[in-house]
């Protein structure tokens, strides 16, 4: 049992799977501003109100990452259920009235000073911490049903449950299904899975089938072209973007889509500005990238020395990926419009810090992975134990 | 994947998921970006092309002085998109509906309808594309060119137009309402307080709408322009090739609230304002013409009735009345039945010009040389030999206990003797001048196709008599103004001078463009043989004559009386009668032509029946007695009247009395 540090040779501190993700970010992001630029200089607050925005959240998100680098997670490991539930009560404070802003009818924002921050953001890593935590504590007892499966399902419950009284469904199931990817990933048991993912289907059908509203726009989804003229003439704008766009793009402030033909713009529908304004390789570059985040993540994740660093990246690594997934599918019109901004990209301030501390952790796994983790673990599992 | 950590079938199931959810995105992303592309661009340039037109400004009717009598004011059309309406602004609505006049509750009303059901926006739409099928010259900063062809004013109704049919109906099968137009004629200076209020939905178009200043003045003559623009009747009709204004456009590209990007304009032909045209009427005159009308309308409610003024010496109008007459501002309010108001009787109907008629006979008798002043004519017996046929003579109104020269015929309006003039020349001969002094042809002048050429049959159709009645003014028809036409041949000098209207053309600076000249066509009598009539038509408003009535104090007034049964059921009214006088002052110098023509005034008349003398005469007089005024005609040494009597010096001494 060495205590001394194992210090990587220069060439593996530099180039690494986690070097590669962060490599990414940055570039997604410097693609992300110039984008936003483009997207959002008609806008009647001024062609800077959004770029200076964003900007200043790069800049944040950038300290969040170095902190989130720096710190000891194994330490932080500790905190696991005052993370919990804080993120818990920081939910239900959002739900109440007064203290919560209400956009457009959902109440997901807390006011901090000049800012506004989307509490459910935060609350998806607070889920992964805690219950990567609960399930490396309890992998021996994952076949068990209460201890290993209904219990984190409760929790995975409790976190999904308020977010959808926001309501905030897009995020809501992003949690829902990170959760549940890092329980099938712990070992979770088949026979308890499948019923619950079926459980969860039906909950999300009857959702959408009781509100008319979500229904229509779930049946105009599936006839994109018939309704263009209707309910999803928005998408449709959106599709038309990459045609415009073509192979070539129409060249960098050249797009038109986004002068009042496209919602959301600058936020969740920013990518159809990519594809105009730069085209089909670009737009193939940015999911290239993703996927090369995700790649990169699976190399990276060999190298966890433990259960709870295994799923806490993992669950980093899902939170960016299924995001983007998500994102890019409803913006190419394969899934339903469901508001979900993209990672590095979209403006908002939110979305930005989480993806900031999201990489902040891969970046930190790299930096301690490396070392004699496991005496360190051993040292800290019984602080953490007791 | 090592250690264990999580069991590697389970890891590749989740990053296979993954990775091929990126494969996906990324085919669909080449199926949008390439292969479907076509279809969508399709979609693009038709939600971004933009073509808008550019009015031209429909020019100016001006009267001789410059005055305009019809223009083309630029107006705002205000409507509202209720969808963009704005909670917040709720609380300005009363300032709004205080700025357009209207209704603040009726102005809820229309903010807070923001469906309609689809079925009657399709019946909407048949009876818009009905009703607009030339194209619009209105126009909109908001619409699209489709939108540009139906939507805005198209229609009278006053229902909602919608200029956006992208909205799809929602599941009740309501189609939500993007336009709805609260007020039609909003200024500038109102749309710019409206701008300042910054209610969000509440859009302007800017229009050219037609206005008449002078409402009913002239209404026959200038017509109007009905709300898309197209010239109806009139003038506006009759010169819309000068009037018109070419409308110029742009094509460009649109943002997703069909706003211009000016900065990917790609065509702009600027709009050419229509030239303005200057009628020879003057408003005065008009304006005295319409008044006596309204006095004769008041007096004698008369079925219709005629007066027109105009230059003789260039056949220019100065004026042209008809009553019933309508509002030009307000054409559209009239009912069916009251449509007829809208004809313009002087041109469009006929009538039996009666004893005016009887300039006709004389002239040519006279110009022919078969008689001179001083022939006379048995005018006492009730028959005469005619081309070896015995043939029955009109009436007398008067028993004469001698004969009468041909300038008694003409003063005291004999019947038989014009039929005796008619007889000298013959059937072809008397026809021939008729035709020359233009009955039965149109007269050119600009009034649109409805123009009634009259009925003057050739002689092979005449019967027996009509030799002996149409001297007189019977079986022949002739609109107001071909009689008018006729009697300045007389007021000329001899020689025909048609009606004209329109002056100059001027372009949109006031530069003029085009001079009309006079309209003058042939000689018809010597100018001598004029003379000659003239003065014997001096003798009409003389003691001696049939028409004292017209005779002016320092002026000598030419003219004849008609009066003509009117055909009622196939048969001459014993009861219904157009009178008439025509005539020109002064005599011999001649600087007006007026005609007063009054069909249908018996009932207010004593003894039930109108005269020329007592009706039209009367009129004349008072219009002409203005006009001298007016138009500062001054006296002129008279040359010596034809006596209507054998004692000349007793007729002529008398008539100097009367002017003094």
């Amino acid at each position: 049992m060495s205590t001394a540090p194992v210090v990587p040779p220069l060439a593996r501190q530099l180039i690494n799977p986690a070097a590669l993700i962060a490599v990414c970010c940055i570039g997604l992001t410097i693609l992300g501003l110039t984008i936003l630029f483009s997207a959002s200089a008609s806008f009647k607050q001024g062609p800077y109100y959004y770029l200076n925005k964003q900007i200043l959240g790069v800049f944040l998100a950038g300290g969040l990452c170095f902190i989130a680098s720096r710190i000891n997670l194994d330490y932080a490991r500790r905190y696991s259920w005052w993370i919990a539930g804080i993120a818990l009560f920081l939910l239900v404070l959002v739900l109440i009235p007064g203290l919560g802003i209400s956009v457009k009818g959902s109440r997901r924002w807390l006011g901090l000073g000049p800012v506004r921050l989307q509490v459910s953001e935060f609350a998806k890593l607070a889920l992964v911490f805690c219950l990567s935590h609960y399930l490396a504590l309890n992998q021996t007892r994952i076949g068990e049903l209460v201890r290993g499966y209904l219990v984190p399902l409760a929790l995975i419950g409790a976190f999904v449950g308020l977010i959808v009284l926001e309501p905030d469904f897009g995020t809501a199931a992003l949690a829902l299904v990170v959760g549940l990817t890092l329980l099938f990933l712990a070992g979770a048991k088949w026979r308890y899975i499948v019923p619950t993912v079926g459980l969860a289907i039906s909950f999300f059908a009857v959702m959408v089938i009781h509100n008319p509203n979500r229904l229509r726009r779930f049946v105009a989804f599936l006839d994109v072209e018939g309704n263009k003229q209707g309910g999803t003439y928005q998408l449709y704008q959106a599709l038309a973007a990459y045609a415009a766009g073509g192979t070539g793009g129409a060249g960098l402030g050249q797009g038109r889509q986004q002068l009042n033909f496209l919602p959301e713009a600058h936020t969740d529908f920013i990518f159809a500005v990519v594809g105009e304004e730069l085209g089909l390789w670009f737009t193939l570059g940015v999911v290239a990238v993703f996927a090369t985040i995700f790649i990169a993540g699976l190399v990276h994740l060999r190298r966890a020395p433990n259960l709870f660093h295994f799923l806490l990246v993992t669950g980093c690594l899902m939170l960016i990926c299924l995001q983007s997934i998500v994102n890019l599918g409803v913006v190419t019109g394969v899934f339903p419009t469901k508001g979900m901004s993209l990672p590095f990209i979209s403006a908002g301030l939110s979305n930005l810090l989480l993806m900031g501390l999201l990489v902040g952790i891969i970046l930190n796994t790299q930096r301690t992975w490396g070392r004699a983790v496991l005496a360190e673990k051993s040292r800290s599992m019984r602080e953490v134990l007791g | 994947m090592s250690k264990g950590f999580a069991s590697n079938p389970r890891q590749i199931l989740l990053a296979t998921i993954v990775l091929a959810s990126f494969v996906g995105v990324g085919a669909r992303l080449v199926w949008l970006h390439v292969i479907d592309r076509d279809a969508l661009l399709r979609f693009v340039s038709q939600a971004r092309y933009k073509i808008e037109p550019l009015p031209g400004r429909r020019g100016d009717i001006l009267d001789a002085n410059g005055a305009k009598l019809a223009t083309s004011r630029s107006l705002i059309i205000l409507a509202v998109d209720p969808q963009s309406l704005r909670k917040e602004d709720e609380a300005k609505w009363p300032q709004l509906a205080a700025l357009i006049g209207m209704n603040p509750s009726e102005l809820a009303r229309i903010f807070n309808t923001k469906t309609r059901p689809v079925a009657s926006t399709s019946a909407q739409n048949i009876e818009r594309n009905g009703v607009s099928a030339p194209k619009s010259a209105t126009f909109a900063y908001n619409v699209t060119p489709s939108d540009a062809t139906a939507p805005i004013p198209a229609s009278d109704s006053e229902t909602e137009n919608s200029d956006d049919e992208d909205e799809a109906p929602d599941a009740a099968g309501n189609r939500a309402i993007r336009f709805a137009k609260l007020s039609e004629s909003i200024t500038e200076s109102t749309f710019t307080s409206i701008k300042q209020l910054n209610i969000k939905g509440v859009i302007g178009q800017r229009v050219y709408r037609r206005a008449y200043p002078n409402n009913s003045i002239a209404s026959h003559i200038i017509g109007y322009v009905d709300r898309t623009e197209r010239p109806v009747t009139g003038i506006e009709r009759y010169a819309d090739f000068y009037l018109h204004g070419l409308n110029g456009w742009l094509e460009s590209e649109k943002d997703g609230k069909r706003e211009e990007l000016a900065q990917f304009r790609t065509r702009q032909v600027p709009a050419a304002d229509g030239y303005s045209v200057k009628l020879s009427i003057d408003s005065v005159v008009q304006q005295i013409v319409d008044e006596e009308l309204a006095a004769i309308a008041a007096k004698y409610e008369p079925e219709k009735a005629t007066i027109i003024v105009s230059d003789p010496r260039t056949g220019f109008i100065l004026a042209l009345g008809n009553y019933p007459s309508f509002d030009l501002n307000t054409y559209n309010k009239l009912t069916k039945e009251e449509q007829g108001r809208m004809r313009n009787i002087a041109v469009s109907d006929m009538y039996e010009p009666g004893s005016v008629f009887k300039i006709v006979a004389v002239a040519g008798a006279l110009n022919e040389g078969l008689v001179n002043a001083g022939s006379t004519f048995d005018c006492t017996s009730d028959s005469i030999e005619y081309r070896g046929k015995t043939r029955k003579l009109p009436r007398e109104d008067h028993n004469f206990d001698h004969r009468l020269t041909v300038s008694e015929i003409v003063a005291h309006s004999s019947n038989r003797g014009a039929a005796q003039l008619a007889m000298a020349m013959g059937d072809d001969r008397f026809y021939g001048y008729a035709r020359a002094f233009g009955f039965g042809q149109l007269t050119g002048f600009p009034n649109l196709g409805i123009e009634s050429p009259g009925m003057l049959a050739s002689p092979k159709k005449w019967d027996g008599l009509t030799i002996t009645r149409m001297p007189m003014g019977h079986s022949i028809a002739a609109t107001p103004l071909q009689m008018h036409q006729a009697m300045t041949v007389i007021a000329s000098g001899g020689v025909m001078m048609r009606p004209s209207i329109i002056r100059q053309v001027l372009d949109s600076s006031g530069e003029v463009v085009y001079r009309f000249d006079r309209r003058e066509g042939d000689r018809v009598v010597s100018e001598r043989t004029a003379q000659t009539v003239a003065r014997m038509l001096q003798g009409v408003a003389s003691k001696e004559g049939t028409a004292p009535e017209a005779a002016i104090k320092d002026y000598d007034v030419a003219g004849k009386t008609g009066t003509s049964q009117k055909i009622v059921n196939g048969r001459y009214s014993e009861r219904e009668h157009v009178v008439s006088f025509v005539g020109f002052l002064p005599a011999n110098q001649p600087r007006l032509v007026i005609s007063v023509i009054v069909d249908g005034a018996d009932k207010n008349c004593p003894g039930g029946v109108a005269y020329g003398s007592k009706v039209a005469a009367p009129s004349f007089k008072r219009v002409a007695e203005q006009l001298i005024r007016h138009l500062d005609i001054k006296p002129v040494e008279p040359l010596s009247p034809v006596a209507p009597g054998p004692k000349k010096p007793a007729s002529r001494l008398a008539l100097k009395g009367s002017r003094q």
